[in-house]
């Protein structure tokens, strides 16, 4: 395992010490795109992919730094895949170019790009070899002598726990155990960057929350830059350092998964990561970092905190979290952000219910209460006339 | 009950028009041949059941193997059938890829054509051949016309001209068994191989042939069995020093009426191509349990 630690040096060499591992929480020191100084390891200068007449990339610039795990995100056809193809060689871009460690590795064909290794989303196991020879074929490509690869090949199985398996083939193993070979067969080239193409979409919900903290876990170990391709937001917030929302061939927004949530640039977005309500409105006045909105739905008027320049009449959409929706059968004794309505619909989950309610103009607002035994009151059920309200922090203004 | 119909059904097929023939002809290769009607003694009497087999024996086995030409006859359609595999094989395994990895939906037409050739006569388009490759034939004509020879070529009634009429008229048995085994191997495959820094010939060789086995020993076993004991294509194509199994066969049973003699020929030959049958049984067999 000490040898996957220990990443060679950047072709800038200028990468600065690093202060120990990152971790998990979204929120670390790790954030090596703020840093001016430092150079990505992926680029994507102005990258597009047509297919015919359909255009699978527009114009897509985007860099990646050494050491994320940096997720592409978004629903199926929207270009992440081909991104990701782009980067290992299998599709070449129609305009643009793609830029590893500084160098224009665009023209080169995929067994040239020895920097870059891909899991599949198929897993693109050779079944007429055992899991050994699968993982060492990457290394008998390169002409490494025997013992060499044998002692990767079982470093790399260690890893993954497969040793059990060497002599099996991939049709006497379990969904989870090829997971892990087709994982292992990448990783035992130690490239500097791993792709990941839907690396998880063929397992269980509970097998693949399992293997997401395995994937993150050999990535710290390995110090690889891992870049995952998945259309599984839950699955995207729990292993990224950076997300990109993808939407019809154009990058949305690129932020950490804390920032996609808290602060999505548009309704796509908000709606693609988590639950959100979106009010639509106006905006009638803007006061100290305080803009007041007028709501479509009548008598409602919404405050917000937000540094979203915008201007007196502009249509604006208030995006919130159901969270951050309390909701209650009395009126709150604050004014602000209070919509009154009846409720449509009870979704109990266990520790937590949703509660769908119905405002007017066929609007409706989602609030989420967790079931903790000091919740007050008597329960909210079907048809109630309950009162909702959230802190003026809490809405984010979308501008599209 | 019903059931017992349904899986009866072929075994009866079977006994009725194989086992049965095929101990009629094993009996005519332990007879003796008579200038009678029918040609050969002892001729089956439930009378003298124990006269008749002792009547019976193996002499015409034993000529087989103390003629020369028996045993050369053998060898060389072996060795004719063995060599037109191969070019089949080369011929046939570029055409099967590329129908593979055509889009999708080409696939169906590319299949067709390769199965239009049925619609005619395999007779006809054998003598078709003739015309091509006569002295004063297509080929020649072409070839003289451009100026690439100055001298016809001597094709047409040579071992040569066999091979050329093996691989046209079995083209197709190697193409269909090896076009659905490359179907089957996902493009991903070689992606994965190229990935790992395979380049693509070499990824070739190291994952689409092997995977494609099945479909050439399928391939090869479907060419190579009826290949050698072919008896229209070197009738037809091939030359006197052309020597086969089938023409030596025929000659026997027609030419000299001994149809003990032509019947152990025979049997020599089936048991010849049971090995092979037995090999390609096996083979898919494994196939169908590796998946």
């Amino acid at each position: 395992m000490s040898e996957f630690a220990s990443p060679p040096a950047t072709a800038t060499g200028a990468a600065p010490p690093r202060s120990g591992p990152r971790s998990f929480a979204p929120q670390s020191g790790f954030s090596p795109w703020k840093d001016p100084s430092q150079a990505p390891i992926v680029r994507f200068d102005n990258v597009t992919k047509q297919f015919g007449d359909f255009v699978a990339v527009k114009s897509c610039t985007l860099d990646i730094y050494e050491r994320e795990f940096f997720a592409l995100l978004g629903p199926s056809g929207c270009g992440k895949s081909t991104l990701l193809r782009m980067l290992a060689g299998f599709e070449q871009p129609t305009d643009g170019r793609i830029m590893v460690q500084g160098k224009d590795i665009t023209a080169l064909p995929p067994y040239e790009r020895s920097d870059v290794n891909m899991m599949f989303q198929s897993y693109a196991l050779f079944p007429h070899m055992t899991v050994e020879s699968n993982i060492g074929f990457g290394l008998r490509q390169e002409g490494m002598p025997k013992g060499e690869i044998a002692a990767r090949v079982e470093e790399a199985m260690a890893m993954v726990e497969l040793k059990p398996f060497a002599k099996r083939k991939p049709n006497q193993l379990s969904g989870g155990q090829q997971q892990r070979v087709a994982l292992a067969r990448a990783i035992a080239k130690k490239p500097r960057i791993m792709l990941l193409d839907e690396p998880l979409g063929a397992l269980d919900k509970k097998l693949r929350q399992q293997a997401q903290f395995e994937l993150m876990r050999i990535q710290e170990s390995t110090g690889t830059t891992f870049i995952i391709v998945t259309h599984d937001q839950e699955e995207a917030m729990t292993v990224a350092s950076r997300i990109a929302v993808m939407d019809k061939g154009n990058i949305i927004q690129v932020a950490t998964p804390n920032d996609i949530y808290e602060a999505p640039k548009s309704r796509y977005v908000a709606g693609f990561i988590g639950d959100v309500n979106v009010l639509e409105g106006k905006v009638s006045g803007i006061t100290d970092g305080v803009i007041d909105i007028e709501g479509a739905v009548s008598g409602c008027h919404y405050k917000t905190r937000s540094n979203e320049p915008v201007s007196i009449g502009q249509q604006v959409w208030l995006a919130i979290r159901p969270e951050k929706v309390r909701i209650t059968h009395d009126k709150p004794q604050s004014a602000i952000n209070v919509v009154n309505g009846k409720v449509d619909d009870v979704g109990y989950l266990g520790s937590i219910s949703h509660y769908h309610v119905k405002i007017g103009n066929g609007q409706r607002v989602t609030a989420l209460r967790a079931n903790t035994a000091m919740t007050v009151g008597p329960p909210i059920s079907w048809e109630d006339d309950v009162w909702m309200d959230w802190p003026t922090e809490a809405g984010i203004i979308l501008t599209s | 009950m019903r059931r017992w119909y349904v899986i009866a059904a072929p075994y009866i097929w079977l006994l009725l028009f194989f086992l049965i023939p095929f101990f009629i002809v094993f009996k005519l290769s332990l007879s003796d041949m008579a200038r009678a009607m029918p040609p050969y003694v002892p001729v089956f009497d439930m009378s003298g059941l124990a006269n008749f087999f002792s009547q019976l024996d193996f002499e015409n086995y034993t000529f087989l193997l103390s003629d020369p030409l028996y045993i050369n006859a053998y060898t060389s359609s072996l060795k004719i059938a063995a060599v037109a595999t191969m070019f089949t094989l080369l011929v046939g395994y570029p055409i099967a890829y590329g129908m593979a990895r055509a889009p999708r939906e080409w696939r169906p037409t590319l299949m067709m054509l390769v199965i239009l050739p049925f619609w005619t006569s395999f007779l006809i388009r054998v003598y078709a051949w003739i015309g091509i490759l006569k002295k004063e034939g297509l080929l020649n004509l072409f070839l003289m016309n451009y100026g690439i020879i100055s001298e016809p070529l001597n094709i047409m009634n040579t071992t040569t001209a066999v091979y050329i009429g093996i691989v046209y008229s079995y083209l197709p048995f190697m193409i269909l068994p090896l076009y659905s085994s490359l179907e089957k191997i996902s493009p991903a495959l070689n992606e994965a191989a190229e990935d790992l820094g395979s380049p693509p010939w070499r990824a070739f060789w190291q994952v689409t042939f092997p995977l494609s086995m099945p479909g050439v020993i399928a391939g090869c076993l479907l060419v190579f069995i009826p290949a050698t004991g072919e008896f229209v294509i070197p009738d037809l194509l091939g030359g006197s020093e052309t020597l086969m199994i089938g023409k030596t066969l025929w000659s026997e049973f027609f030419n000299n009426s001994d149809w003990p003699v032509s019947s152990a020929v025979a049997v020599v030959l089936l048991l010849a191509l049971v090995v092979p049958i037995v090999v390609f049984q096996r083979m898919q067999q494994r196939e169908r349990e590796a998946v």
